[in-house]
């Protein structure tokens, strides 16, 4: 189990009782881990018809595509809003739009596919939210992925503070528009030093 | 308060929540929320779900380990606690262990319906509450997740961001444009405030 540096975070000139207060919160944060990240569609409040007993939310099969819909309407109008007056020349054949999860939930992305007909696909990724990783050696990575599986690299990058980030990735094979091999991407983080590679964005 | 519906027959809607805009997430314990869903009010189970919706998620997502299975599991939870509110009995004991529970059954609930479909998997004992040491993780993990969401989204953001982006006090500073202190500060008192909400549920 690793965490902050517990000195580092709170500092040596509290209290006795009141560091030991603080380090008990802080083992059973680390014990607990970070809260999952909930779909956008059950971020929501119950909605529902409230003349028949059915469960607040959509059932997930039933109302997955209206929520999906909904989401990605709202994440490509707040998408368009923040990059909509950038200028970039990329000819885009679809866009696969992402968002943050646990802290980074607030961060956004969207992913532009180029043509796929020749052997090396383009595509541009922009992202907002992420912070930068300062550690040299240290990078995102974006993959795509089959029922939670990482299944193939599209790329590395960085961030930078306060500034949306846009960057031209291309991939040696095809993704193709029907998904036959793979269901959605992720991106990760690699820090210099740590095996662990956790999800800070995903579709 | 709004609204005298007889005892839940029916689950909320959309259209007449009303009672969110003037009892605000802070203001009202889980007691009283609880009080008012047994009556009927569609906001406080707003509130009640905007509290609870991540620890159950949390709980359902590590027992059952799919995504899909875990998000009904959520759904069914909160569609017990709406028609089973009239059982909750505060005597007996807080809100948290008793939503806790409900969340379990649902899970349980998933857990044989999965062993049911499929005879080859012979799980039946991952239906029952499991050993020990995983029931004290899960019960940490839901306190510890419930309490997060206490705290006021600026501390809570310093929080997450020191624990699990794996960012320093200074990348976090640079990451959010605000002094090092202020960031220090908002994780110091966020770690006192969870502190004291973990202490304040013991002592329930």
């Amino acid at each position: 189990m690793t965490g902050p540096d517990f000195h580092e975070l709170v500092g040596d000139d509290l209290p006795e009782e009141e560091l030991a207060r603080l380090r008990r919160a802080h083992d059973l944060l680390l014990a607990a881990g970070p809260p999952p990240e909930l779909s956008p569609g059950l971020e929501q409040p119950p909605t529902l018809d409230t003349d028949v007993v059915v469960p607040f939310l959509p059932r997930r099969r039933r109302g997955r595509g209206i929520g999906l819909a909904v989401a990605v309407g709202v994440l490509a109008f707040m998408l368009g809003s923040l990059w909509g007056t950038e200028k970039h020349d990329f000819d885009a054949d679809r866009t696969v739009q992402m968002h943050g999860v646990g802290a980074h939930r607030s961060a956004l992305a969207s992913i532009e596919i180029g043509d796929e007909s020749g052997e090396n696909i383009p595509m541009v990724i922009r992202v907002r939210g992420l912070p930068p990783l300062s550690k040299r050696g240290s990078f995102y990575e974006l993959l795509v992925t089959s029922e939670g599986k990482q299944l193939a690299s599209c790329g590395v990058f960085n961030t930078k503070a306060g500034e949306p980030t846009q960057v031209r990735l291309s991939v040696p094979y095809r993704l193709g528009k029907d998904q036959t091999w793979y269901d959605g991407w992720v991106v990760v983080r690699r820090v210099r030093g740590s095996d662990d590679a956790p999800v800070v964005m995903t579709t | 308060m709004e609204l005298a519906l007889p005892f839940p027959a029916r689950l909320p809607g959309r259209a007449e929540i009303a009672t969110i805009h003037t009892m605000s997430v802070h203001e009202a314990s889980d007691g009283e929320l609880m009080r008012r869903v047994r009556e009927g009010d569609r906001g406080a189970f707003e509130l009640l779900y905007r509290r609870y919706s991540r620890p159950v998620f949390g709980l359902a997502l590590r027992r059952l380990g799919d995504r899909g299975r875990a998000e009904d599991a959520l759904q069914e939870t909160f569609t017990s606690v709406w028609r089973s509110a009239g059982s909750y009995r505060p005597e007996r004991g807080p809100v948290a262990p008793w939503l806790f529970a409900v969340a379990r059954n649902a899970i349980v609930d998933r857990l044989r319906q999965r062993t049911d479909t499929t005879a080859d998997v012979p799980e039946a004992a991952a239906a029952e509450p499991g050993p020990p040491d995983r029931a004290e993780a899960d019960w940490i993990s839901w306190r510890v997740h419930r309490a997060l969401e206490e705290l006021p989204p600026a501390e809570r953001q310093v929080i997450e961001l020191a624990y699990w982006s794996g960012l320093s006090q200074s990348e976090i500073a640079e990451f959010l444009n605000a002094p090092l202190g202020t960031v220090k500060t908002r994780t110091r008192s966020g770690l006192s405030r969870l502190a004291g909400l973990l202490e304040e549920e013991e002592l329930r």
